[in-house]
């Protein structure tokens, strides 16, 4: 790959600033559907873009008692995680970019650093509702993301690749969805505990903790993080319709099954009211946990006749 | 905020908190996410109602105290009527009784559509906030249609109702009632089937009924824990003489049993407002009151959509009472929540806060206002505001 | 019961111990008993309670004005559609009550509030501090006494009241 080509996918397409588009498209699909699941009206097209934007030229308070650099850093390093990782994954149903043995776990990875960021972010200050909703934020990352892993690794091992583009490949003639029902369910529910929409939204709730984690947030690094959200909600999406919904063979594809899958999670999050922190780990280690070792041992008896 | 240390770890809860939609003050000491004291500041809304009324004509009082509380106004206006022709020795016509009556149904499944969504929107369950407010949209405009206000009814005279009902609105409101029977219906299914919304709701915030006789519970938060006080059913007022209503207790006391009542008594309701549509007795609408009304004291209690308020009025025989007390049932419930509290979730406490139906507006009404209502106090343009403010910050920096 | 049962009921409670107090039923469903001393007002609501009758629905308090001289204090407990009122007098110069917190809890933040706006000292409250009054109220002002003058809230916001 030349330079140029490459700095072009980086900062331009289908990184970068189309994933950014993308990322606020979605985040749009994302409102307007609850909304309508709600009853309201829901914002207009250019909402999230004018809620970025005017997050982005806000004035950024730093409080009193923090690790400035980190502060600063955490947003950076949440939203470049989570920009990083559509660099591996096959977005508007063209080939990654990049691509080598193993990038799957690298993918996953990238994916948790903006919950990681947004953890750290909390325990920096000093405001307690920012302590607790990091403490809930971490508490949670520790309850959705084995099984969220496991399940993922359900689709690694039946095409024989750790390589996002090879399980892609191999999932474009087999629909993972039919033969892995149960890692699929719990691969888009992980989704959700991932981008922290109701119910496994305790990390944030309102009604208790103010905005969580991000309470003191404000300005620049407040934007970085809802960036940071809305691109990963994209990259999640094509992850697992990649994985589980026979891949991602172009852009009319990418479209139409990551938008299924967007829809599903509205109905969800429309349903269902928000789980205590207690009840989400109880949910994902009792019944998560115990979906991906059934899915897991069918494919090992399968495997082995 | 506190120290952190002396005291474990403290969550302050308001005056300004995404929780409370009133302000008030609560501040929760956690031990990890469990709740291990829990402590109560109230005043953030005062306005001096009690001691302004004492400068005010009877008259005047009725529009003063019906706007102690913006969701149960009606009862506020009612209770200051029935004191007062109590003490006048004048009882209203049955017909204004009946529809002073109405207008307090119809209030009741207002406030309690209001609750609902509240609540709901604690558990994070806003699918539920968004519909029951929707639908509150429909007696809030029967109510509209019927008084000319979508709050602050203002329906009560001193001796009687200021409006007759006509056979259109009658339609209009069975029309509205029969929409909102559906509904209700629905939701009672959503609040004692959804296993999600159960999780958050059953066992939660148990209070027992030894608890709730000792605390002073009222309303539906008493009878959910099977104390049966019910003002409209033991010492009957107005018209519900005439039309009696059965009482909806439940014996669990878990927040599952306080929306359960509290949805059963709109069934109640409903039931209700069709027999005195049916059955409004004709006659006139009001009786004249003395200006000055005979010395004594009266107690009134009623029995409002949250509990059970009560009035004392005492007059000296002159053009102006001599003291008011106003009791909302909220100050009785809150002692009971903010015990409660100890030893739940963090999580729990929103939902078992806005289980008893708080209102803080209520609460709070004496004193720090006072300048505003007598006229006493200065007027500021909004130049003159903002100036002061950029002083008042300038002196506070220096 | 009914009602006249259960006033029959209450007065004989008052007037079971040798006490002072007097009853008296000023209208049909309303005791009066009018607490001659200050010792006996717990014991006759520790009596009420015991027999079951009522809740505590309200305190009220009093201002007789400077020319009587008295701050009446009213209790009042309501067992179904019955009323009992406990009347109390104090001076209006060092008014002294005792808490009713330890028999019935609900009762404090009514004399958390008698306390702030009449300046009648409670003892044995667990939490004595102001319920309802800001913080910076000044002290000896009662805003429900008779005597009390408006003009002190005309102060500017930032200001210590004087």
């Amino acid at each position: 790959m030349n330079p140029l080509a490459a700095l072009f996918a980086l900062l331009i397409f289908p990184g970068g600033l189309s994933l950014l588009a993308a990322g606020l498209v979605y985040e749009w699909v994302d409102r307007k559907l609850l909304a309508g699941l709600h009853n309201r009206v829901g914002p207009r097209w250019f909402q999230p873009l004018a809620d970025a934007l005017k997050l982005l030229v806000k004035e950024e308070v730093v409080p009193e008692g923090v690790n400035q650099a980190l502060f600063i850093g955490l947003p950076l390093v949440a939203l470049a995680g989570a920009l990083s990782a559509a660099v591996y994954v096959p977005l508007a149903g063209l080939a990654p970019v990049h691509s080598f043995p193993g990038d799957l776990i690298v993918v996953l990875y990238l994916l948790s650093l903006l919950t990681l960021g947004m953890g750290l972010a909390g325990t920096n200050t000093l405001d307690r509702f920012s302590l607790i909703g990091a403490t809930r934020t971490l508490t949670q990352v520790f309850s959705y993301e084995a099984p969220f892993l496991m399940a993922l690794l359900g689709a690694a091992v039946v095409a024989g690749s750790l390589s996002v583009s090879e399980i892609c490949a191999y999932a474009g003639e087999h629909w993972l969805i039919l033969t892995q029902p149960l890692g699929f369910v719990v691969a888009l529910i992980g989704l959700m505990g991932k981008l922290e929409m109701p119910p496994f939204d305790a990390p944030e709730a309102h009604t208790e903790i103010v905005a969580g984690a991000l309470t003191e947030y404000s300005g620049r690094g407040l934007a970085f993080f809802h960036l940071g959200r809305s691109v990963e909600l994209v990259v999640g999406l094509t992850l697992v319709a990649a994985v589980y919904l026979g891949g991602l063979s172009s852009p009319v594809w990418f479209a139409v099954k990551t938008l299924a899958l967007l829809l599903v999670m509205v109905g969800l999050q429309a349903l269902l009211a928000r789980l205590r922190i207690d009840q989400t780990v109880g949910l994902w280690w009792r019944y998560g946990a115990l979906l991906v070792l059934v899915q897991w041992l069918v494919l090992i008896l399968i495997q082995r006749s | 905020m506190t120290d952190n240390t002396a005291q474990g770890f403290t969550v302050p809860i308001g005056p300004q908190h995404p929780a409370l939609k009133e302000p008030g003050h609560f501040q929760f000491t956690v031990d990890g996410e469990i709740v291990t004291r829990a402590y109560v500041r109230l005043g953030y809304a005062h306005r001096g109602i009690e001691k302004a009324a004492e400068a005010r004509s009877w008259t005047q009082n009725l529009y003063l105290l019906e706007r102690v509380c913006g969701i149960c106004s009606h009862i506020h206006a009612l209770a200051y009527s029935l004191a007062v022709e109590q003490l006048a020795g004048v009882e209203a016509p049955p017909r204004a009784q009946a529809i002073r009556v109405l207008v307090a149904e119809l209030e009741r499944i207002h406030s309690h559509f209001l609750w609902m969504g509240v609540s709901a929107h604690e558990a994070g369950f806003d699918t539920l906030f968004m519909y029951s407010w929707r639908d509150r949209e429909t007696v809030m405009d029967l109510l509209e249609g019927l008084t000319g206000n979508r709050v602050n009814y203002s329906a009560n005279l001193l001796g009687g109702v200021k409006f007759d009902l006509q056979a259109a609105q009658a339609d209009s409101i069975r029309r509205g009632l029969d929409f909102l029977e559906q509904r209700t219906r629905h939701y009672l299914d959503v609040v004692s089937n959804d296993a999600m919304f159960l999780q958050r709701t059953r066992g939660i915030g148990v209070m027992t009924r030894a608890q709730a006789e000792v605390m002073g519970a009222v309303g539906p938060t008493a009878r959910a824990s099977n104390v049966g006080r019910d003002l409209r059913v033991e010492a009957p007022y107005a018209a519900y003489r005439d039309f009696p209503v059965r009482m909806a207790l439940d014996e669990r006391g878990d927040l599952e049993a306080r929306f359960e009542v509290r949805i059963r008594e709109l069934f109640e309701s409903f039931r209700l407002i069709r027999q005195i549509l049916d059955d409004l007795p004709p006659g006139e609408l009001g009786v004249r009151l003395p200006r000055r009304i005979p010395a004594g004291e009266a107690v009134v209690r009623l029995e409002a959509p949250r509990g059970e308020v009560y009035y004392f009025v005492k007059s000296n025989g002159g053009d102006r009472p001599e003291r008011l007390k106003v009791r909302t049932p909220t100050i009785c419930n809150l002692t009971s929540v903010v015990r409660l509290a100890v030893g739940h979730q963090l999580a729990d406490v929103p939902m078992i806060l806005a289980g008893i139906d708080p209102c803080f507006s209520c609460n709070d009404r004496l004193v720090q206002l006072y300048q505003e209502e007598t006229g006493e106090g200065r007027s500021m343009s909004w130049k003159d505001l903002r100036q002061y403010g950029i002083d008042f910050y300038a002196r506070r920096q220096a | 019961m009914n009602t006249e049962e259960i006033l029959n009921l209450a007065s004989e409670v008052v007037r079971a111990w040798d006490w002072t107090s007097q009853v008296e039923r000023p209208r049909p469903g309303q005791l009066d008993v009018y607490i001659s001393s200050l010792a006996e007002l717990v014991p006759v609501v520790v009596g009420l309670r015991v027999k079951r009758l009522g809740y505590l629905a309200a305190i009220v308090g009093l201002d007789l004005g400077p020319a009587v001289d008295a701050l009446e204090v009213l209790y009042h407990f309501c067992p179904g559609d019955a009323l009992i009122a406990l009347r109390v007098r104090l001076p209006r110069r060092d008014a002294v009550l005792p808490s009713l917190c330890e028999v019935i809890p609900s009762a404090e933040v009514f004399e958390r509030e008698l306390a702030e706006m009449f300046g009648i000292q409670i003892t044995g409250l667990h939490t004595p501090e102001r319920l309802y009054l800001p913080d910076d109220w000044p002290d000896g002002v009662y805003p429900l006494r008779k005597d009390f003058d408006p003009g002190l809230l005309n102060t500017r916001e930032g200001e210590p009241r004087s």
